[in-house]
């Protein structure tokens, strides 16, 4: 009775594992083929990635430097100004180096 | 900015996307890649939006359809920007851009703004580029950069410090380049 018992339950055993196995690869792949997607679209819809040049900045700027900005009224009026299509645009200028790109 | 900006905008539906514009690589920042750059930051919040990928399989059916145009990726920048509650995009160094670019992406982010009012932008550049933004953006807020003395002395202050020759340094010289420079600088300025 063992003796028959036995190999049935390694096979009910092995075909629970087997369908486990294959519900996780297949949720694997289902993921893999998203992430794949994913990836595919972030190239279609540009290939620059200003990600990196962000850090760049950030690794460079001094701290401190540049907040000034954010205490003035030109800053405050843009930034509380939400809904307000007239005063959506804040454009910071002046030449080369004075530090346009590193203002916090 | 972008990281001031980020660092206040914690809430739900507040999103911070930028761009730096750079002369080096003018070519392949057209105006569509640098919208499609500025829309791949606002969708990796919480997944792709479902619009962009049903836009992307569509075009990728289509033969030949793959490359995206302006208006087709405005309209998708204008429908990821309606969705969200409200969205900062900041653009450094306009100047650096083509100018046929310039104008396309100063028209692009006008329609952005007209569709969702709530929106801010933040561009910099030299000063020669204000008459373009004021052409696009009359009523825009404007503000000249300039260093000030206080804020190159740190400067030269921290790049002292990171010498890497300190034996060449006497107290003397460093005196000196802490007074001189940031006056010459700001005197530089003043004039411009």
């Amino acid at each position: 009775m063992d003796r028959t018992a036995y190999p049935h339950s390694i096979n009910s055993g092995n075909s629970n594992s087997y369908n486990v196995t294959n519900i996780h690869n297949n949720i694997t792949d289902a993921n893999k083929v998203i992430a794949d997607e994913n990836t595919e679209i972030m190239r279609w819809l540009s290939p620059l990635d200003p990600g990196r040049r962000h850090q760049d900045v950030r690794t460079d700027r001094l701290d401190g430097v540049g907040n000034w900005l954010l205490e003035t009224n030109e800053f405050r009026e843009w930034r509380s100004s939400e809904g307000e299509a007239d005063k959506a645009v804040l454009f910071c200028y002046g030449n080369p180096g004075v530090g346009k790109t590193f203002l916090r | 900015m972008i990281d001031s900006l980020c660092d206040e905008s914690g809430e739900e539906g507040i999103a911070v996307a930028g761009f730096y514009c750079d002369f080096r690589d003018q070519q392949e920042q057209t105006t569509t890649n640098i919208m499609g750059a500025i829309l791949k930051q606002l969708v990796t919040r919480g997944g792709v939006l479902g619009h962009v990928q049903t836009a992307f399989q569509k075009a990728k059916m289509e033969l030949c359809g793959r490359g995206l145009r302006l208006p087709d990726m405005v309209q998708m920048l204008k429908r990821a920007v309606a969705t969200l509650r409200q969205v900062f995009i900041c653009i450094d160094a306009l100047d650096e851009c083509l100018p046929k670019h310039l104008l396309e992406l100063l028209g692009s982010l006008k329609e952005i703004v007209q569709e969702s009012p709530r929106t801010r932008i933040f561009v910099t550049g030299r000063p020669h580029v204000e008459v373009e933004v004021i052409r696009y953006f009359t009523t825009g807020i404007i503000v000249p950069i300039s260093p000030s003395k206080h804020e190159i002395k740190r400067y030269l202050e921290k790049k002292l410090e990171m010498d890497t020759t300190r034996d060449a340094m006497s107290d003397d010289l460093r005196a000196d380049i802490l007074r001189i420079i940031p006056e010459r600088i700001s005197e530089m300025y003043e004039y411009q």
